[in-house]
């Protein structure tokens, strides 16, 4: 088994997407890049970059600073700017036997997607007329465009999945009938029962559940809630009900929830977004009973006050004896969840659990039928999309182990890194997250149009260069020579020495590079932007600066910190490669680009030291640059063909001085070879 | 521990000739950590080496190796293999390393690429002192700790002379006069009477060239 340190954000993943690696990428500009990393391991990125529940973002450690990183945003990003490219890889093997799939929600779907890469024959099997489950129905178009999920989907059946929509398991076929064709099957059929609260008048005309109406109205047919509606519930359902009610034209909406904000399981700013909308928010407050005459026409509510926490932690809502209060409704949804509803499967030999769930054997989603799996919510009861898209690729290897006989996997064993100490965080300079661009309100509650816009891509390069790189710092090989270089340098302190080496703590680590660079004995390494990676971006940049041939070539280093958007500035001759701070340009790669035939270097200084990102990285750039000049001086090849500039200005002179020079003599002709 | 410095490249430019195959040899133990011939600082002498060469239109390979220690035979041994490949070994260990290799590898020419310094003290980031002048017979028992040895110009047992002056050096006004650093360190200790003593003349005996510590043959001397 090896041990591996996994950042925060991707380990609380339930998919363990490589958060840093594809938030780094769009740091770089890079969309195509980012989506390349996040399709590795899900294959719907449209959809997750628009309503994933986030539990990376809770898990980010840049929220002991100021705020988390806006990964889902992020994602999104890149989902909807990559293009040019094809990102969904192929299948590597091709099997004989068929697996049907059956069920097109997100399980289904990552099972489709996992198990035709696998290279099996997958027939994805769908009871309604649109693939995508709940995506597509249960999901209003304001916060998940119905496009997007075609899109996703189009990519998932591009991988040759046949794809039978229209067919419902006991309606149109049997379990049994499929074992004949099908040498697995797995089953992935979703919650299907809404919950209906236990008082009087649930059943009147008028009190409907919260997801059989957007359905209704995802399908087109035309609704009138009324004057006012109640919408009962605290989930992302209860807020997409009232906010569809608003974009229905109904003036007076309320959502009623028996708990209160810090409960509630929608996000924050599904809330706001609401609010700004109109929509009235009673928190503290149950219903105890429906009335109206052959229609519903009020509701009763009892006030709630918290109690002990219960299993999920939350604070138990109790009623307040004597507090019941009355309000008018012309319509009232109930949105206070759902369960799954498998008991209509019991009659193809399946076990059914209390809760109408399929009873499996192990976490893998093997049933009591040789052949079954089943996961995501017909297992687990109601799970979040990401949640359900891992159930949906446990199973998928589950059916791929047993079609192919092999045993378990070795798995990795992950370390999650720890939080940054008090000290480390308040060393961490603040940056504002990026907000979110939305419609504006007058607008929006006039048509389903997408609510949020996505970040431009200054704001997502903006926001992912506020990661704070967890776990790809600095680490200490064995050469180590404990001569504490680093223990004195490091502007968070964090090597100290230790028995054998001195001793980096990588949950502490920021990240700067200022250690390695400096270190006498080559002994400690980074695990982002690597020396190998430095030297062979500045031996593509000087090989595509050739083929241009221009007369003098220059070549640039500036901070992606201080110039997050690009080059600092523009010269013809120069050519820019962005570092990681300044600090991270070494004397041995000044001189190296010198050896693969730059006339002339310039190193772009971001700020004072105060305004480096690493504190310290801006002044240790200028020991490298003396470094550097030293041997320039000492070989003949002239000092001044290195310097710092400060600003564009600085650059006539610096210039001038590498006119008098002319060409680097290690440069013969257009090519060089070294 | 040893501090060395860079010799002047040009010296180094001069000593390596001709030379085709050069190979700069690092020490991964004291000059690493005074900074100065680690493979840090190898890298780039052998950028260096390199570019020179070059803009004088005359070829050369240069490899870039670092070991452990390179007064340690074992460790010389680890290379010997690959040095038998190169012309010339450019060492940039203490003396004492450059001769290790030199002694180790057989018909290689070893150079130096450094000036051993002294036996040091670290003074915070990337400066270092002498501090001890390994004369055989240490006096930092009655001295407060504080050699006089190797920090008084002069290197005079009983101190200080006529050349101090607010507790610095007639040779240079950043200098600390040792004895006056001497006299308030054993007055800190309560140990003022002790360096009031005259310390008698040093057993130069010890100081014998070349020196030599060998624990077997004080082990058989005991026995």
């Amino acid at each position: 088994m090896t041990t591996v340190n996994i950042p925060p954000c991707q380990a609380a993943c339930p998919i363990h997407t490589d958060v840093r690696g594809y938030v780094s990428a769009i740091g770089k500009g890079d969309a195509e890049g980012a989506l390349r990393i996040i399709r590795q391991v899900n294959p719907l990125p449209s959809v997750c970059g628009r309503i994933c529940t986030r539990l990376c973002e809770k898990a980010c450690r840049r929220a002991q600073v100021d705020k988390s990183i806006s990964i889902r945003a992020l994602k999104r990003f890149a989902a909807d700017r990559a293009k040019g490219e094809k990102h969904v890889e192929k299948p590597l093997n091709s099997y004989e036997e068929k697996v049907a799939v059956i069920g097109s929600g997100p399980a289904g779907l990552t099972a489709t997607h996992d198990l035709a890469l696998l290279g099996y024959k997958v027939t994805l099997f769908e009871a309604q007329k649109v693939l995508g489950g709940l995506l597509s129905e249960g999901i209003p178009d304001y916060r998940l465009p119905k496009k997007m999920v075609k899109k996703d989907i189009d990519d998932i059946l591009s991988l040759g999945i046949q794809a039978k929509t229209g067919m419902s398991l006991g309606r149109d076929f049997t379990l049994e009938g499929l074992l004949k064709e099908y040498q697995a099957v797995f089953l992935a059929v979703g919650s299907q029962k809404s919950l209906i609260p236990a008082c009087a008048g649930s059943n009147l005309p008028g009190v409907m559940a919260g997801v059989d109406f957007l359905k209704q109205v995802s399908k087109g047919k035309p609704f009138h809630p009324g004057k006012s509606v109640i919408v009962i519930g605290g989930g992302h359902t209860a807020i997409d009900a009232a906010r569809t009610c608003v974009r229905l034209g109904c003036p007076e909406v309320t959502i009623v929830y028996r708990r209160t904000l810090d409960e509630m399981p929608a996000g924050r700013e599904e809330v706001e977004e609401a609010e700004e909308e109109g929509i009235k928010l009673i928190y503290l407050a149950a219903p105890v009973e429906f009335s109206g005459n052959g229609k519903v026409k009020s509701v009763k509510f009892i006030r709630m006050k918290l109690g002990e926490p219960d299993k999920s932690g939350r604070r138990r809502p109790v009623p307040v004896e004597g507090s019941e209060f009355e309000m008018k409704a012309d319509t009232v949804i109930l949105a206070i969840g759902y369960a799954a509803d498998a008991e209509a499967l019991a009659k193809n030999g399946l076990e059914i659990g209390k809760k109408g769930t399929i009873v499996v054997k192990d976490a893998r989603g093997t049933t009591h039928i040789k052949g079954v799996f089943a996961a995501g919510d017909v297992v687990s009861g109601p799970l979040s999309v990401i949640e359900a898209m891992a159930s949906g690729r446990k199973a998928a290897y589950a059916i791929h182990r047993y079609l192919r006989n092999i045993s378990d996997e070795e798995t990795e064993e992950s370390v999650e890194l720890r939080s940054l100490d008090d000290r480390i965080s308040g060393l961490i300079s603040p940056a504002e997250r990026q907000k979110m661009p939305v419609c504006n309100v007058e607008e929006r509650v006039r048509n389903f149009d997408e609510v949020e816009l996505g970040y431009s891509r200054e704001q997502a390069i903006r926001e992912a260069l506020r990661c704070l790189n967890c776990g790809v710092g600095a680490s200490i090989e064995e050469n180590c020579a404990s001569c504490l270089n680093c223990v004195r340098i490091c502007p968070y302190g964090i090597p100290v020495p230790g028995k054998e080496t001195v001793e980096i703590d990588i949950s502490q680590c920021q990240a700067c590079g200022i250690c390695a660079t400096e270190c006498p004995a080559s002994a400690i390494k980074l695990n982002i932007e690597t020396k190998a990676e430095s030297r062979a971006e500045l031996e593509k940049v000087i090989d595509a600066a050739r083929e241009e041939a221009p007369e003098m070539l220059v070549i640039g280093f500036y901070c992606r910190y201080g110039s997050p958007l690009g080059a600092p500035f523009e010269e013809d001759e120069v050519y820019w490669i962005p570092k990681l701070c300044t600090g991270r340009v070494t004397g041995s790669l000044l001189l190296y680009t010198f050896e693969l035939g730059a006339d002339g270097v310039i190193v772009h200084m971001c700020g004072d030291d105060g305004e480096c990102r690493f504190r310290d990285g801006s002044r240790r750039i200028g020991r490298h640059v003396r470094e550097a000049q030293k041997v320039l001086r000492d070989t003949g090849m002239g000092a001044d063909r290195l310097n710092i500039v400060h600003v564009q200005e600085d650059y006539p002179g610096f210039r001038e001085k590498l006119g008098t020079l002319n060409i680097n003599p290690l440069r013969r002709g257009k090519k060089v070879k070294i | 521990m040893i501090v060395a410095e860079l010799k002047p490249f040009e010296e180094i430019k001069e000593m390596l000739g001709d030379y085709q195959k050069v190979l700069v040899l690092g020490c991964g133990t004291c000059v690493s950590v005074c900074l100065s011939g680690g493979e840090r600082q190898a890298e780039l002498l052998a950028s260096a080496i390199r570019m020179a060469r070059k803009i004088e239109g005359k070829d050369v390979t240069v490899g870039e190796k670092t070991i452990m220690r390179q007064c340690d035979p074992e460790f010389i041994d680890e290379i010997k293999d690959e040095a038998s490949n190169y012309d010339v070994v450019l060492s940039m260990a203490c003396g004492a390393g450059v001769q290790g290799v030199s002694q180790n590898l057989g018909k290689i020419q070893v150079l130096p690429a450094m000036n051993t310094k002294f036996i040091g003290l670290a003074e915070g980031e990337g400066t270092w002192t002498e501090a001890c002048a390994a004369c055989g017979d240490c006096v930092l028992g009655v001295t407060g700790g504080i050699c006089p040895l190797a920090t008084c110009p002069k290197g005079i047992l009983n101190g200080p002379c006529g050349g101090t002056k607010d507790g610095k050096c007639e040779v240079s006004p950043e200098l600390p006069c040792a004895w006056v650093r001497i006299y308030e360190r054993t007055k800190d200790l309560g140990k003022l009477k002790e360096v009031k003593k005259t310390i008698g003349a040093k057993d130069w005996s010890r100081k014998r060239r070349p020196g030599r510590y060998s624990v077997k043959e004080k082990e058989t001397v005991k026995s």
